[in-house]
């Protein structure tokens, strides 16, 4: 049998296994099910949370020895099912957006720190950005952000509620910093996926986009005269999570390059002298009753992982950028970046 | 990259294997191509990109084409875009033509696929160019015109647009979903209720509930009828295939394929509306399209090359701008990320081998559909001649487990599975028409989003108007195809009064 039909047979009879039920447990110091489902807070497989959390889940599957499926369900199915699998045959694997959904009050999204157990981070999408049209007059951030101080109305199109939104509160409370009163004119376009993003800039029904930077590259390479040419104009990211990705950067744009779309290069003032920065960041959630033992288990098994180095690799020609804290330290760090985020969003809201 | 090293036996036995278990997903009641091109996603990582790529086509034309299977032998639309073959497919298998409107499907499906996939080979770049053009507006305006289709389908027109308007009405259930711009508060629906129907009702519950279900229980009512042989539909005995039914079609082939090409290629309209444009675009401009919904061949062919021309359609975005035209092709660029490829305005001119050996991956997927199905429908249409009251528990048993299997395991998925059996059935006896209902349902929640969507970016209601010429030109389509719904209409009852007076 080639190499090739034995991967196949090996992970198509890895997938019909799921579908059986079984007790095997991975290890008696480790009280998982020989099946884990892990549910995501996405419905895309072809989006960064999916492709995340199959690197780590693959890794995860081989270490424990046990079978392990990442589902692309959606937020709420997926809170859902984490409330309803006590024993740890679920868990998921979500991002920052998991705790910023509650913060912006929407709908059905609960308190995580509260409700679950806050799991291991594992990963970093640093490509958060934020996009105009290649002829726009606003060259950087800054001219957006005066534009908006002079009684210029900026329309910025975002999907409320989460990641996508953070960037956009954060630009709209530093032109409240900048030139106070003047924050109205920052106004969301809301909307949905990055092609309804993309649509809007080509319409001309926004000034302003926020995507990615795995996303949108190749449209910042297109020539100028393209109705679908774009430039970056901002990338969410510390200076340190860039500087970690590969020299080559992604596509044709280098690391160097982008490198000028973060701070210090972009400033978006946050108060007390601080620039505003977000890294995206994934990781896992478990329910409350989980025993604790399973979550030490996953925490010392993806040590492991993270130790021997081959994962660093594969997350790096994803564009991640590994990320690896263990469950306790991982929701003390969290539950701080959240509250630094709650700021923002409540000085806006009054 | 050398192409012909990577024409393999492997490449077109994938593609070969893909293709089958597509089209028997797509020939399950509750399974479907995206759901069969879920499945296989990660065995992407074993078999590389472009073998990987092989399998995911083969999956996702076999999975269309499949559709079709029980839409003309149960009228249990295997896909969603299938819903429109059910009309004559299924009137022709009760009259002992099932494997005659299977091939003429199967024929149609190969038309539509392979000049889907010529358009995405020649014009992809241009085509690409152009669907950015269609905004909200114009997207809100096709769902208007495709939602014109309930003058077109129903016998009576005000329950009709009443059937219709319902439709629309349950597909709002649920919250404009946050996820699409909206505020994502739950509305038409109690506090209870909010844990189960947070994103509404899911699509293919709702469906094979309503053409699956309540046409068992309706059958049901005869009880045991058939049992010593009676009441139980032929296999044969009807017209036979020929490709002489196709005489006169090449325009509804070229117009259904044409329409399913486009509407592919417009991210978010979804693959439903394809087949519903393409079917009343006959119905309207057809010479004679009085037989259509009791069994006419040209309503299959209309159906039946739309669905599959969205194939190379939905992927004229996605390799053109990195945007997925269809759920399908959603998935689809997951293959491509988790092998860290980049798709986007520059995927074909970087990868020009691997653009290749996707068009003939699909050229391939849409031979191997025609050679797979044309030669065992025969044998696959032979399950209309099992006894109804072994076919229909199992037909039952498949719906449950496809409503479950649908999202993943959310029981409330079967309950709404049951939920819309007993209401599709009620609803018949009270005489609401379903087929209006469920487009309205399909149709509902796209054109709420387009309608908010174009309110919100342009401030008001005359942008539907003034946008563009494009958006003149479908208001010129709308208002043709509702006049020519009345037209036929009139005609029609024309017609019976002056037969009745003779």
């Amino acid at each position: 049998m080639t190499p090739i039909w034995s991967k196949a047979c090996l992970a198509l009879l890895a997938s019909a296994a799921i579908g059986l039920t079984t007790s095997a447990q991975a290890a008696d110091d480790c009280p998982l099910p020989g099946n884990l489902r892990v549910v995501i807070g996405s419905t895309s497989t072809g989006g960064d949370t999916y492709q995340n959390s199959s690197i780590v889940v693959d890794q995860l599957a081989k270490k424990l020895d046990i079978n392990a499926k990442v589902d692309a369900v959606g937020v709420m199915p997926a809170f859902q099912a984490l409330e309803r699998s006590r024993h740890g045959n679920t868990i998921m694997i979500f991002h920052d957006g998991a705790y910023l959904g509650n913060l912006y009050g929407v709908n059905g999204y609960p308190n995580i720190f509260d409700k679950y157990i806050v799991g291991p981070t594992i990963a970093i999408n640093p490509g958060n950005a934020y996009l105009v049209p290649k002829d726009s007059p606003y060259q950087t951030l800054d001219d957006i952000m005066a534009a908006a101080g002079n009684g210029k109305q900026i329309r910025v199109a975002i999907q409320p509620g989460g990641v996508s939104e953070i960037g956009f509160s954060a630009l709209k409370n530093a032109v409240r910093l900048k030139y106070p009163g003047k924050e109205g004119n920052i106004v969301a376009v809301n909307t949905g996926s990055q092609a309804d993003k993309n649509q809007l800039l080509f319409d001309g029904a926004a000034d302003v986009i926020n995507g990615s930077v795995q996303a949108n590259e190749q449209y910042t390479q297109l020539p100028a005269d393209d109705q679908k040419a774009m430039r970056f104009v901002w990338i969410t990211a510390r200076h340190d999570t860039i500087a970690q990705t590969e020299a080559a950067g992604m596509g044709d744009t280098s690391r160097e390059q982008l490198l000028q779309y973060v701070t210090p290069n972009v400033k978006v003032p946050m108060g007390d002298g601080q620039d505003f920065t977000f890294d995206k960041e994934f990781f896992f959630l478990y329910n409350k009753d989980m025993d604790p033992a399973a979550v030490k288990c996953i925490d010392t098994a993806l040590a492991d992982i993270y130790d021997q180095g081959e994962i660093q690799k594969q997350q790096k020609r994803s564009f991640f950028i590994p990320d690896f804290k263990p469950s306790a330290q991982a929701a003390t760090y969290l539950e701080k970046k959240s509250e630094e985020y709650r700021t923002i969003i409540d000085d806006l809201k009054s | 990259m050398d192409i012909l090293s990577h024409l393999t036996p492997m490449f077109f036995t994938l593609i070969a294997a893909g293709t089958l278990i597509g089209i028997i997903f797509g020939a399950i009641p509750g399974m479907t191509a995206t759901m069969a091109v879920a499945v296989c996603l990660p065995l992407t990582y074993a078999f590389g990109l472009v073998n990987g790529i092989a399998l995911l086509l083969g999956l996702y034309v076999g999975g269309i084409s499949g559709g079709m299977v029980p839409a003309v032998l149960l009228n249990i639309p295997g896909t969603p875009s299938s819903i429109t073959t059910t009309f004559d497919g299924y009137p022709m298998a009760q009259r002992g033509e099932g494997e005659r409107a299977l091939k003429t499907g199967i024929v149609a499906s190969i038309f539509g696929g392979l000049f889907s996939a010529a358009v995405l080979f020649f014009f992809a770049p241009v085509l690409a160019d152009f669907a950015i053009k269609f905004s909200y507006v114009e997207k809100f305006l096709i769902i208007l015109l495709a939602l014109t289709v309930i003058a077109s389908l129903c016998s009576n027109m005000l329950m009709g647009i009443f059937s219709g308007v319902l439709g629309v009405w349950l597909s709002l259930i649920g919250t404009y979903s946050i996820t699409e711009g909206g505020n994502g508060e739950p509305r038409l629906m109690f506090d209870f209720m909010q844990y189960y129907l947070i994103d509404g009702f899911s699509l293919l519950p709702v469906l094979i509930g309503i053409f699956g279900l309540s046409t068992i229980l309706l059958d049901a009512e005869n009880g045991f009828a058939d049992a010593p042989g009676q009441g139980r539909i032929k296999l044969k005995g009807g017209a036979r295939f020929s490709f002489s039914i196709f005489k006169g079609q090449l325009v509804n082939l070229i117009r259904s394929s044409g329409i399913g090409t486009f509407v592919g290629m417009l991210p978010g309209v979804g693959g439903s509306a394809a087949s519903v444009l393409a079917y009343s675009q006959e119905k309207n401009f057809s010479r004679d399209s009085s037989q259509m919904g009791k069994g006419a061949p040209q309503g299959i062919v209309a159906s039946e090359s739309s669905n599959n021309a969205l194939t190379g359609g939905a992927l004229v975005p996605l390799l053109s701008l990195g945007i997925p035209g269809d759920s399908t092709t959603a998935i689809l660029i997951g293959a491509f990320t988790l092998q860290g490829i980049q798709v986007g305005p520059l995927f074909i001119g970087n990868n020009m081998d691997t653009w290749y050996l996707m068009i003939i991956a699909l050229v391939a997927a849409n031979v191997l559909m025609f050679g797979i199905m044309y030669f065992a429908i025969r044998h696959i249409a032979k399950v209309i001649e099992v006894p109804k009251y072994i076919l229909y528990p199992l037909i039952v048993m498949m719906c449950v487990v496809g409503a479950y299997a649908i999202n993943y395991g959310i029981m409330f998925d079967v309950w709404t599975l049951l939920i819309f059996g007993v209401f599709g059935y009620v609803a018949q006896k009270i005489g609401l028409e379903v087929v209006p209902l469920i487009i309205g349902f399909i149709l509902g929640k796209s054109a709420e989003v387009y309608f908010v969507k174009s309110i919100e970016s342009y401030g008001n209601l005359t942008i539907f108007f003034t946008k563009s010429p494009i958006a003149a030109f479908l208001w010129v389509l709308i208002a043709v195809s509702v006049a020519f719904a009345i037209y036929l209409r009139v005609r029609n009852r024309r017609r019976g009064a002056s037969s009745l007076v003779e």
